[in-house]
């Protein structure tokens, strides 16, 4: 951890006061990107200064080379259908070849791309105007009609998209000139342009239904395609953004066995690995020539405690499971430190609407016992779900058990395959666990997996007071009452809800020291998936 | 002779098999009762800690007591393996000694659908039933099972063909012996020694196999493992060279050895007493 | 009285008439069993909970989309008759598409099946002809030092986790030396160099796996000849021990032995997914039981009929072999 890169370029507080405020719809009516350009950052230049260490900003990033990356999955299901992407060498790859509206930065606040600029009236009618000379890789502009397109096919059941339920807010999507496009939300979301920025989002060609090869305005164009072999890119001249990227050529793989990422990294077979298992970390410091990236994130797998059917409907079993869930063990024994202690609700410290105020719950087996004895529960067994699927949930799970073991409570861990488990084990069980990807936007978060009415709601709680301040926390321009209701938001289901984090995990990725560039994105490892058009290799 | 006088009576590589087997079937049968620590019991700061004093055999990847984690996983291994490696040789060699004394159309049927579930892969095979059934004891076991018996039975049955058309058992049909006698009199015998060799190997195959499932991530329940899932869990420690890795490894391979060894010398002694 | 030159190559001329009858029955009786097997695959994948729409969908899979999806691909249809479908395309030479990579199944086989071969070829190429002459060479001089450490080294070398092997020959010839490669892709082989840095280390995990089982079942076997009468007749009339395990014992071992290497052999196409998965070698394996964790019916299929196929096809060379070497089974 101590040698890790410089963290990115921060704005001053009171920059990033008015940037949200903006992006909230703030009373300025201003959008933050256009303000971003206002405080003297040109869009393009703001964005890759805050994507650089002030270190490496010493040094010029020197052009050509070819890199190897090594992502944990790689099968016969890979896509370059960006709509389709499941896993993170999915979205890896389609940050190669495509590029989105919005961009993040190592702050998770939206960077203009293809839209050169963001205006909305009152978060609901969101007019993005799109960048002049953006081009595809087969010598195409990029018009009105591509994002039109690229927005709207995920409501399409035939495209099978990840994102179908978010898509369907996008009440309607057109253009409103030769240059711009016009989206109107069912509801107003101040989060839009967070939302854009994500793989998903990314803008495909009008039309484009077969993604043998990509075509996209990204800074690498696909000079190979093997679904569950590899992924060839090459560097497109003609990328908007000037001089990116640096790298000739970039070979995606995935290598699923961790040992072998590991060994594949020292071995120098290949140049940056994702998801380095945090007891190897110390083993790629070690050794000469090689680096650890630690991103800390809000990255989370969280104890599920169904409140629909005994014993989850039980309060008093909710808490109890709660207080004897050991934080600091399973930050130090499984994560080795490469995660912060979480405290029951789904905001990570450095999120913006944290709640401080809002005391840590300990491990404390007496409150876990007290609990447990009222709940009538005491003494009896119950089976615990858990799987590889979810990172880190079957060695939660047995710490959990040793420490129910403690107060009189029999847990029985199920192990059961990571294959399928979304579909026919998450949610599904009493007590089980979950695992969710960290999204910039507390209101994304809130709505997809705690709202009563949310497919994801994963504990089945349902609580009005939640609904109703997540409502008006959307509505909300004024950015501290907006901070005061996610406050409240975050102890309501800290106190109500069968829902348990115990911790929020790091993501760590190992590199060559000869990799530079390389910065902390906290939407996930290899610079929340965008490290290809950011990184160069020193001679 | 009997068992017991026979065993007395083996060379030294024999005894040395008996005296492995033995400890590990001691094992497997009193191990979770001698163990320090209860099997998932964070104990120790120290991950992939080194032997010491307090932990005999080292800590794994969570703190844990190596010692208790093997004199625990062993029961798994010895168990699961010892019960499908016998399940797999038994039914192998039982089919194909139908199969070869009655001939025709039920050799031919019995064979086809034993050449089918062969070149089923072992570890697909798990994969589904474990997704299908949950993982449980009896699960492994069947499924192990399941894997290794068309193996067994190829290698029966080409044995019981290959002595089906030897002189004695060509007399005894000319005798007019009914099949069951054939298959258990005549042929059954001459192929005790090449079946005892191949289960002996069999029983080293769901070893492996129980550790290749703990790779897929499928398995013995935790917190319990078997001693191939503890190699594989702290393989990370491998670089460190921590008892973790090589205790389960070095457990493996003294229970393989052990029981080949013994295999080997009964059926040696076999052959000896009954020549 | 025993017939001691029983079984020697030279008796097969009296069969060599019948024996393309025999092949041509063997592969009748072999698309029989390909039938059987994706009968078998086909009931226990009916096992598995959840399809592949649910698969493809992940944490997104609400029952619309997951509707959607299951009519896009015909998963709506009930599940025996889409296996009739896929047998029915089978038969004439189509093996379906595959739901997640919406490619022909032949295509993803294809471009993998070349890779997998050569991995088995390789790994036989070297691990056959050792096992073969550790299993005779520990038959001949059985019971003394050699046997017993032969037996040993085979014994540990099967008793050790294949994932552990690969993991330490990684760790010392790739991490440590720099000799090889961690990662064997096999993607731009054009030297020999590049191809034993590529393939040394795959093969010799594979050597560690199989070589055991190959050479214990020719040490029994030819021991097992060794104690016939026949061979004891040929002893005592004076033949040399070597030549007699040799001309006539071997022989007569063979149908065991290549049954035996047959077995070991098949592992190689199906069975090798840990490997694959520790080189990053794409081989059908993994495309295997990739598909099984997601559901995609038409690949694990597909597989299952290279698998069984590339296993019959083994299997008949070692019955030929067998016949050839012991040409009373002609009889049976």
């Amino acid at each position: 951890m101590d040698d890790t890169p410089m963290p990115p370029l921060r704005l001053d507080d009171l920059d990033r006061r008015r940037i949200d405020a903006a992006l909230r719809g703030g009373t300025s009516r201003r959008d933050a990107l256009r303000l971003l350009a206002a405080m003297g950052l040109g869009a393009t230049a703001g964005a890759s200064l805050l994507a650089l260490p002030s270190d490496a900003r010493a040094q010029a990033p020197r052009k050509g080379g070819r890199v190897r990356a090594a992502g944990i999955s790689m099968s016969a299901a890979d896509t370059l259908d960006p709509a389709k992407g499941s896993h993170s060498t999915d979205y890896t790859r389609h940050y190669l070849f495509y590029s989105g509206l919005t961009q993040l930065d190592g702050t998770l606040t939206p960077q203009p791309a293809l839209a050169e600029e963001i205006r909305h009236e009152k978060a609901q009618v969101w007019t993005f105007t799109l960048r002049k000379g953006a081009r595809f890789h087969d010598g195409s502009p990029l018009t009105p009609a591509d994002v039109v397109y690229s927005l709207t096919r995920h409501r399409n059941p035939a495209t099978a998209s990840k994102v179908k339920t978010v898509a369907e807010q996008f009440a309607e999507v057109k253009a409103s000139g030769p240059n711009q496009v016009q989206v109107r939300l069912a509801t107003p979301n101040a989060d839009l342009p967070v939302i854009l920025a994500a793989s998903h989002f990314l803008i495909v060609k009008d039309g484009a239904a077969d993604f043998a090869t990509a075509n996209g305005t990204g800074p690498f164009t696909c000079k190979e395609f093997k679904p569950g072999v590899r992924t060839l890119a090459a560097r497109f001249e003609g990328y908007w953004k000037p001089g990116r990227p640096y790298l000739d050529e970039v070979e995606l793989i995935g290598i699923p066995d961790e040992p072998a990422r590991v060994n594949a990294l020292l071995a120098g077979d290949v140049q940056i690995a994702i998801a380095i298992n945090a007891r190897s970390t110390s083993r790629v410091k070690s050794s000469p020539g090689f680096a650890i990236l630690e991103t800390k994130s809000g990255l989370y797998t969280d104890l599920i405690l169904r409140q629909d059917q005994a014993p989850g409907k039980n309060p008093d079993f909710v808490l109890a499971m709660k207080h004897l869930i050991d934080r600091e063990q399973v930050k130090s024994a499984i994560f080795r430190g490469f995660a912060v202690a979480a405290n029951d609700q789904p905001l990570p410290p450095t999120h913006r609407y944290f709640n401080a105020s809002l005391p840590q719950r300990a491990f404390n087996l007496d409150k876990a016992k007290f609990h447990l004895q009222k709940s009538g529960f005491a003494g009896q067994k119950f089976p615990i779900v858990a799987s590889a699927a979810a990172e880190g949930s079957i060695d939660m799970a047995v710490l959990l058990q040793q420490s129910a073991a403690k107060i009189g409570l029999t847990l029985q861990v199920n192990r059961v395959p990571g294959d399928g488990y979304w579909s026919n084990h998450w949610m599904k069980h009493p007590l089980g666990f979950g695992n969710v990807n960290p999204r910039p936007s507390a209101d994304l978060l809130f709505t997809q997996f705690f709202k009563s009415d949310a497919p994801w709601n994963v504990s089945g709680w349902k609580n009005d007071q939640f609904d109703q301040l997540l409502l008006a926390a959307r509505a909300e321009a004024d950015e501290a009452k907006r901070k005061a209701l996610y406050g409240d938001m975050q102890v309501i289901v800290h106190e109500k809800c069968g829902v348990g984090i115990p911790v929020f995990m790091s993501y760590v990725d190992g590199f060559t020291a000869k990799l530079k560039g390389l910065t902390s994105i906290p939407a996930g490892g290899f610079m929340g998936y965008m490290f290809a058009e950011h990184v160069w290799l020193d001679a | 002779m009997s068992a017991v006088a026979r065993l007395a009576t083996l060379p030294w590589p024999g005894r040395i098999g008996l005296a492995i087997v033995a400890f590990w079937l001691a094992m497997a049968a009193f191990g979770g009762f001698l163990a320090p620590h209860d099997v998932g019991a964070i104990v120790s700061q120290d991950v992939f800690g080194a032997f010491s004093a307090r932990h005999p055999l080292g800590t794994d990847y969570l703190g844990r007591d190596m010692l208790s984690r093997i004199l625990h996983g062993s029961r798994f291994t010895i168990g699961l393996a010892l019960a499908a490696a016998l399940a797999a040789s038994t039914c192998g060699t039982a089919i194909a000694l139908v199969a070869a004394t009655a001939g025709g159309w039920v050799d031919e049927a019995v064979s086809r659908v034993m050449d089918a579930f062969i070149s089923i892969p072992s570890k697909m095979l798990a994969l589904v039933m474990v997704a299908a059934f949950g993982s449980s004891p009896a699960l492994l076991i069947l499924t192990a099972a399941l894997s290794y018996t068309p193996g067994a039975f190829r290698i029966a049955r080409a044995l019981a063909v290959n002595v089906r058309t030897l002189d004695f058992v060509q007399a005894a049909r000319a005798r007019g012996e009914g099949l069951p006698y054939i298959a258990a009199v005549e042929i059954l015998p001459n192929m005790v020694n090449p079946m005892l060799a191949d289960f002996g190997l069999r029983f080293v195959f769901v070893v492996l196999l129980l550790s290749g499932m703990s790779f897929l991530g499928l398995g013995v329940q935790p917190p319990d493992a078997d001693l191939g899932s503890l190699v594989r869990e702290n393989i990370s420690g491998l670089f460190e060279g921590a008892p973790a890795v090589i205790v389960p490894a070095a457990a493996i391979a003294t229970l393989t050895v052990g029981v080949n060894m013994l295999i080997d010398s009964v059926s040696g002694r076999a052959r000896a007493v009954e020549a | 009285m025993p017939e001691p030159a029983r079984g020697l190559p030279g008796a097969l001329g009296r069969f060599r008439g019948s024996l393309p009858a025999l092949v041509v029955q063997r592969v009748a009786v072999g698309l029989v069993t390909l039938v059987v097997v994706s009968a078998i695959i086909f009931a226990i994948t009916s096992l598995l909970p959840g399809d592949a729409a649910q698969a493809i969908l992940g944490q997104a899979a609400t029952p619309e989309a997951v509707a959607a999806l299951r009519a896009q691909y015909g998963l709506d249809q009930p599940g025996p008759l889409r296996y009739l479908h896929w047998l029915a395309g089978l038969a004439t030479g189509d093996l379906g598409r595959s739901y997640t990579a919406g490619v022909p199944v032949a295509d993803l086989i294809a471009g993998r099946l070349p890779k997998s071969l050569m991995l088995a070829a390789t790994t036989a190429a070297v691990s056959v002809p050792i096992a073969l002459t550790i299993g005779i060479v520990s038959a001949m001089m059985r019971g003394g030092p050699v046997d017993r450490a032969l037996n040993l080294i085979t014994l540990c070398m099967v008793a050790v986790p294949e994932f552990l092997v690969a993991t330490i020959a990684v760790l010392v010839f790739a991490v440590k030396l720099g000799w090889l490669s961690a990662l064997s892709n096999a993607m731009d082989i054009a030297t020999p160099t590049q191809f034993v840095r590529a393939y040394a280390m795959p093969v010799f995990t594979l050597c560690f796996v199989i070589i055991a089982q190959m050479a214990r079942m020719t040490r029994a076997a030819v021991i097992d000849q060794l104690s016939a009468s026949y061979v004891e007749m040929a002893l005592l009339k004076g033949a040399r021990p070597a030549r007699v395990a040799l001309r006539h014992a071997l022989p007569n071992a063979i149908g065991p032995i290549a049954n035996a290497v047959a077995l070991s052999v098949s592992y190689l196409l199906g069975g090798v997914v840990i490997v694959e998965a520790i080189f990053s070698y794409p081989g059908v394996a993994t495309l295997m039981v990739d598909a099984v964790t997601n559901r995609d019916m038409p690949i694990v299929q597909g597989c299952a009929m290279i698998f069984c196929a590339g296993y019959l096809l083994l299997v008949l060379a070692a019955d030929l072999i067998a016949i050839a070497a012991n040409p009373r089974l002609r009889h049976r």
